[in-house]
């Protein structure tokens, strides 16, 4: 009977260690998020006049739910990749991995537009307090896209290397983070771009 | 398909269940955007401005539920691994509540 210390499983939990650390990252994460969402409700409540304006005249519904699409699109791109990698599809894992990284560049150009665009009206974090949140919480949220895009563009490169990539234990602890950055931008969305009623 | 508990890497077959959810996410956010769109009348009050940011907000909430359990494997996971991501929502909860509580005491609608 082997005695050797297995790194790669926790005996009592049985949790991949990759897998756990990322939950724990994530646990952060949406501590870190917690943080910017509830300054953004009691600011939201006691400035709403502000906030319904701004948002309503200056935001780009269209341009959002494009990027919600993508976002969507790819968290399940990403799924199907990691799906294929771990049966050995080396082709479909390529595709699917190629698929989410188009999806996330698409993301951040729309959101290069959008920002371009602001700037050109004038419009700076530092113009109300709505634009103060909304340029904190999406270029926080463009951040991790971009974060993400980093790790899953090596993988993508190394695919096509003479080694390959095979490590479906890794993607799969990638695809954690990348479905939190859809997750974050799916309460985004509608704090920032919908969820400003007016009585009519 | 096995429904027992520790199953490490018998999931069944994922996919339909992954074609199922992306469909869902899309309707959800055509839904949530239709649902912006809906003014209701000034004499339903604040009343009509709750009935918006409730539905919103359920809209959101099923999404993300749907992302967890099924695009991040917490159905199929270690049940433990559920406790890393309820705490934080917990707290986040209790923060949300505790400040806009706080809130309507400084400023009374």
């Amino acid at each position: 009977m082997s005695v050797a210390l297995d790194l790669r499983h926790e005996p009592v939990s049985g949790i991949n260690h990759g897998k756990l650390v990322m939950w724990i990252f994530l646990a952060s994460e949406i501590m870190f998020f917690s943080g910017f969402f509830g300054a953004f409700i009691v600011l939201r409540n006691a400035n709403i006049d502000i906030f319904t304006e701004s948002s309503a005249t200056h935001l780009n519904v269209a341009l959002a739910t494009l990027n919600t699409v993508f976002l969507i699109s790819s968290s399940l791109t990403m799924a199907l990749s990691i799906y294929h990698l771990e049966r050995n599809n080396k082709g479909l894992f390529q595709t699917f991995l190629g698929l989410t990284l188009m999806f996330a560049f698409g993301f951040l150009v729309v959101k290069y537009f959008e920002y371009s665009h602001k700037f050109h009206d004038g419009i700076f974090p530092r113009t109300n307090i709505f634009f103060a949140f909304y340029f904190l919480m999406t270029g926080f949220h463009g951040l991790h896209v971009l974060g993400g895009i980093i790790p899953m563009a090596w993988m993508f490169v190394r695919s096509f290397t003479k080694k390959g990539y095979t490590n479906a234990k890794r993607v799969e602890v990638l695809g954690l983070y990348w479905h939190f950055v859809d997750l974050v931008w799916i309460f985004l969305f509608p704090a920032l771009y919908l969820l400003f009623p007016t009585l009519h | 398909m096995s429904h027992e508990q520790n199953h490490d890497h018998d999931h069944g077959d994922v996919l339909p269940s992954y074609y199922k959810v992306f469909g869902a996410l899309m309707l959800f956010t055509a839904l949530t955007v239709g649902a912006a769109q809906i003014h209701f009348p000034v004499s339903m009050g604040q009343s009509g401005v709750l009935i918006n940011l409730g539905i919103g907000l359920l809209i959101a909430t099923f999404k993300v539920l749907m992302v967890l359990y099924i695009f991040m494997h917490l159905k199929f996971d270690n049940k433990y691994l559920r406790a890393f991501i309820f705490v934080p929502v917990f707290l986040f909860i209790v923060l949300v509540f505790a400040l806009t509580t706080l809130e309507t005491f400084h400023h009374p609608f």
